[in-house]
């Protein structure tokens, strides 16, 4: 999962707020299409925003793909703006997709696009400008297997 | 009388709040617009205390309250709120505490509007919410609307009563204060004027006895006839209970002891005569015959498959079978369950668990058994009750009888999967089974609920080594506790069965930590419906790390009606310290994967085995058997207990003046009251003669007044005996000195 893929570098960091109460939700939203239905634009994040959005409800799966999703809600007035795909569906892990978890619906959120160091009007902030995120995957090492059973 | 006007919708204005963010503003709340989310009042923060103030436009009786909501479900709903109420925004009184659903229909909750049946006013409506749907969301109000009666008519006397109540109270505070500080002529004349009586006239004739004449004996006698009409009766119902272990020791079959006792001296109460060492075992109880019986657990090597039935009234085990299996019943197993039909006297067992080493495909079914007492036979009713539409094989699931309907509930437990078989790569998620049905009668099974995050109003989150309790008289499962891989869940819900509704006690969040028992525990429960209270032992932790700092026993309870917990006892001796034998002896060192199990007829738990959770010896399993009951101050013990406090107070008066004759007194008429057998009341008994040789410098004089030390500590006394009687009699429970704040 990584967002190295040429086609992704290219593509404009946005920022993205909510729609209803107009805080900021996060700094790294990047217009996509929902592989599922190419016709639904929405915004994606590669990092879980930070204390500006949380689950609310349950898993659940749509009828186009069988990925496990759960909608988020932003903090501070609690309207969903989207959601988060908590386990992917192989077909969707296959396809060519940015390697994204987090999704804002367009119509709940406003966006801007990012302007890079340089802060002239038309340089705007790439993707591929950005830092490479540490590939921290490893960090819970979990061992279910010790204690399954206590008894 | 009049006849009450109906109650209307009453008219108010949002007075203060506490904050509101972005456009959410507090006088949002006046409209009610369910189609547009941004008509609310949401908070800047849920960080407390967070409140909306409401002035209603003249005095009302407000006697409900109605909450309007978005047409959706919103996380900003408040799942836990209060309501005070009052004629002055400083001083209000609690109205409700409760909590809105997470759906779109309004709801109408009735506030407390009458005290002593009298209907009192207010002007003053604050709001305090405490708990939104999602805990980390702030929390919204989409609309409020007050319900009651402003008719003036009806209002005004309403009034002058609470004026002339808070005004009542205000004297008795007054007469209460003249009274210990002996402003005898004050008391009077306040109290001619008034005609408002401080007391009982039963208690005024013990201040005169023991305050002013110091009749001690007469006092004494005062007490003893108010236990015997029962007056303490409402002190002993509020007290808490104690309780108490007991060890059982079972009788032996005289025909084997005797070898046995030859054979092997470290055993000398022969093992064949009763259960052996184990844990993950299971035990149910019938309370018509009282005889507990035991199934299966793991010894510390190997599963057991021996079947044992415990006679309260003989004290003495029985060997039903030494392997159930070879009776065609269930092969030797641990961490299943298993719940009795007293009505039909059937045992049912299903569930286990399996080493990874032995799951296959074959191994994997969930069998289930059913045990005839009478007719002592098993009968396979199912060799893999998910063909038949019911749970998987699981493991530290939950299962209840419901005799009435002939029903079993199962909830929870993890599904046992082949660690070969990897479909997709997900299956290393543990898997949990959701809450079935089996009708015993049709034989057939049904899925209630699917194991879900706890999002939903009626969803419910599977577990393990949680409890589940059914409550035979409302009809309702009580689940709690267990845990979900490596979260420990602290969320408490019941389960209509009738009405196939889940009912959120308590979500678990921090607010209520140290109010209910700690996860993380492996708690053990049991249910008095008649009580209607839930009973839990919490022991040793299953975290490695935990066990080691959080090695203790406690029992909490819960009350249903009251909706709270109570923790009956903690103890904080630690295991490892090689502890005393009278302590060891004293109650059941802490545990896991034992059993508890309650006969609510006779009032008494009994606990079998488990594992000590001793990381020297991972093997070592417990057999000891405990029986525990719950106890609250007898009318006898208050009684000796009261004694005592007079006697020692009169002993400390004699000792002031006749030293001689205080000793004597010490000697025989305290010493009398004392249980000596009491480490601690035998403790301050030996300490008592130091009096004999105080000064009486040590007293504060009261102020302006005149009183002595005898009449201060006299009217001490008072007080104190004053506790046990029922607030109808009593005094007022504050001091008037106590409202003046430095």
């Amino acid at each position: 999962m990584s967002t190295s893929n040429a086609n992704f570098k290219n593509k404009c960091v946005t920022q993205v707020n909510c729609i209803f109460c107009d805080s900021l939700l996060c700094t790294r939203g990047m217009k996509a299409v929902l592989l599922a239905d190419t016709e639904v634009e929405l915004f994606s994040t590669d990092i879980p925003p930070n204390r500006t959005v949380d689950f609310v409800a349950s898993c659940y799966s749509t009828e186009s793909c069988k990925c496990k999703l759960r909608d988020i809600a932003c903090l501070k007035c609690g309207n969903v703006v989207g959601y988060h795909v908590v386990a992917p569906c192989k077909p969707c892990l296959l396809s060519c997709n940015n390697g994204h978890f987090w999704m804002f619906n367009s119509d709940a959120v406003s966006t801007l696009n990012r302007l890079d160091a340089t802060g002239q009007c038309l340089n705007l902030l790439l993707w591929g400008d950005l830092p490479e995120l540490d590939d921290s995957e490893n960090e819970e090492s979990e061992s279910p297997s010790e204690e399954e059973c206590i008894r | 009388m009049a006849v009450v006007p109906e109650s209307r919708v009453l008219t108010f204005s949002v007075f203060k709040w506490s904050s509101y963010s972005s456009t959410y503003l507090p006088e949002n709340i006046l409209v009610d617009k369910p189609n547009d989310q941004s008509s609310r009042w949401s908070s800047e923060s849920n960080y407390p205390p967070q409140f909306l103030i409401l002035k209603l436009e003249r005095p009302a009786i407000v006697q409900s309250i109605t909450f309007g909501k978005y047409e959706k479900t919103h996380v900003c709903n408040l799942k836990k709120f209060k309501v005070f109420g009052g004629m002055s925004e400083e001083n209000m009184t609690e109205l409700l505490s409760s909590g809105l659903k997470n759906d779109y229909n309004k709801e109408t909750f009735t506030l407390k509007h009458k005290i002593d049946e009298q209907m009192f006013p207010c002007r003053f409506v604050k709001i305090v919410p405490l708990m939104s749907w999602g805990p980390s969301f702030n929390f919204s109000i989409w609309y409020i609307e007050l319900h009651g009666i402003e008719d003036p008519d009806v209002v005004q006397p309403c009034l002058n009563w609470y004026s002339k109540y808070r005004e009542q109270e205000a004297i008795r505070l007054c007469l209460k204060h003249f009274r210990q500080h002996n402003y005898t002529e004050a008391f009077e004349s306040l109290q001619k004027k008034t005609r408002i009586a401080l007391e009982h006239p039963m208690l005024t004739h013990l201040h005169d006895r023991l305050v002013l004449q110091g009749d001690f004996d007469a006092c004494e006698e005062l007490i003893d006839k108010a236990v015997r009409d029962g007056l303490f009766n409402q002190y002993i119902s509020q007290q808490e209970y104690k309780p108490r272990w007991s060890q059982i020791i079972p009788k032996c079959n005289k025909g084997t002891s005797a070898q046995e006792i030859n054979r092997d001296d470290m055993n000398s109460d022969g093992d064949d005569n009763r259960p052996g060492m184990r844990g993950g075992h299971q035990m149910v109880i019938d309370v018509q015959t009282e005889t507990v019986y035991l199934f299966g657990g793991w010894d510390g090597t190997q599963d057991l498959a021996d079947f044992w039935a415990y006679s309260v009234q003989e004290n003495q085990w029985a060997c039903i079978s030494r392997d159930t299996e070879k009776e065609s019943g269930p092969s030797a197993r641990s961490c299943h369950k298993m719940c009795i039909d007293s009505q039909r006297r059937q045992i049912y067992t299903l569930g286990r668990y399996l080493d990874s080493s032995v799951r296959n495909s074959k191994s994997l079914k969930s069998d289930f058994y059913r045990y005839d007492i009478d007719a002592n036979t098993w009968t396979l009713l199912s060799e893999d009750t998910s063909a038949d539409g019911g749970p998987k094989l699981v493991f530290d699931h939950q299962m209840c009888m419901d005799s009435e309907k002939h029903m079993i509930y199962t909830f929870g437990g993890r599904i046992l999967t082949c660690n070969g078989s990897v479909e997709d790569s997900r299956t290393s998620e543990p898997q949990f089974s959701g809450l079935y049905a089996y009708h015993c009668q049709a034989g057939t099974w049904s899925l209630l609920r699917e194991d879900s995050c706890n999002a939903g109003p009626e969803d419910v989150q599977s577990r393990i080594g949680h409890c589940m309790l059914f409550h035979t008289r409302n009809r309702c499962l009580y689940v709690f506790g267990g845990q979900r891989s490596k979260t420990y869940l602290n969320d408490f819900f019941s389960y209509d069965v009738d009405g196939d509704h889940v009912e959120i006690i308590s979500d678990g969040t921090k607010k209520d930590s140290g109010m209910v028992p700690m996860t993380g525990f492996t708690q053990r429960a049991t249910i008095d419906p008649e009580l209607n209270e839930i009973h839990v032992l919490s022991g040793l932790s299953k975290d490695k790390d935990k066990r080691e700092e959080n090695v203790r026993n406690s029992f909490w309870i819960y009350d249903i009606a009251r909706n709270n917990w109570s923790c009956v006892y903690k103890n904080d001796q630690a295991v490892k310290e090689n502890p005393s034998k009278a302590l060891q002896e004293e109650e059941p060192c802490p545990r896991f994967a034992h059993q508890l199990v309650y006969d609510e007829m006779h009032k008494v738990h009994y606990l079998f085995g488990g594992n000590p959770g001793k990381s020297c010896s991972p093997k070592m399993r417990l057999d000891d058997f405990w029986s525990l009951k719950l106890c609250r101050p007898s009318k006898e013990y208050l009684l000796r207990h009261c004694r005592y406090l007079i006697r020692k107070y009169r002993f400390e008066e004699k000792a002031q003046s006749e030293p001689l004759s205080a000793l004597k007194y010490l000697q025989n008429d305290l010493s009398l009251t004392v249980d000596h057998t009491d480490p601690d009341e035998t403790k301050e008994f030996q300490l008592l003669p130091s009096a004999l040789f105080k000064s009486s410098s040590d007293f504060i004089p009261l102020g302006f007044s005149d009183v002595d030390q005898t009449y201060a500590q006299r009217t001490q006394l008072f007080d104190t005996l004053v506790n046990f009687f029922p607030d109808s009699m009593t005094p007022p429970k504050g001091n008037l000195v106590d409202l003046i704040t430095l």
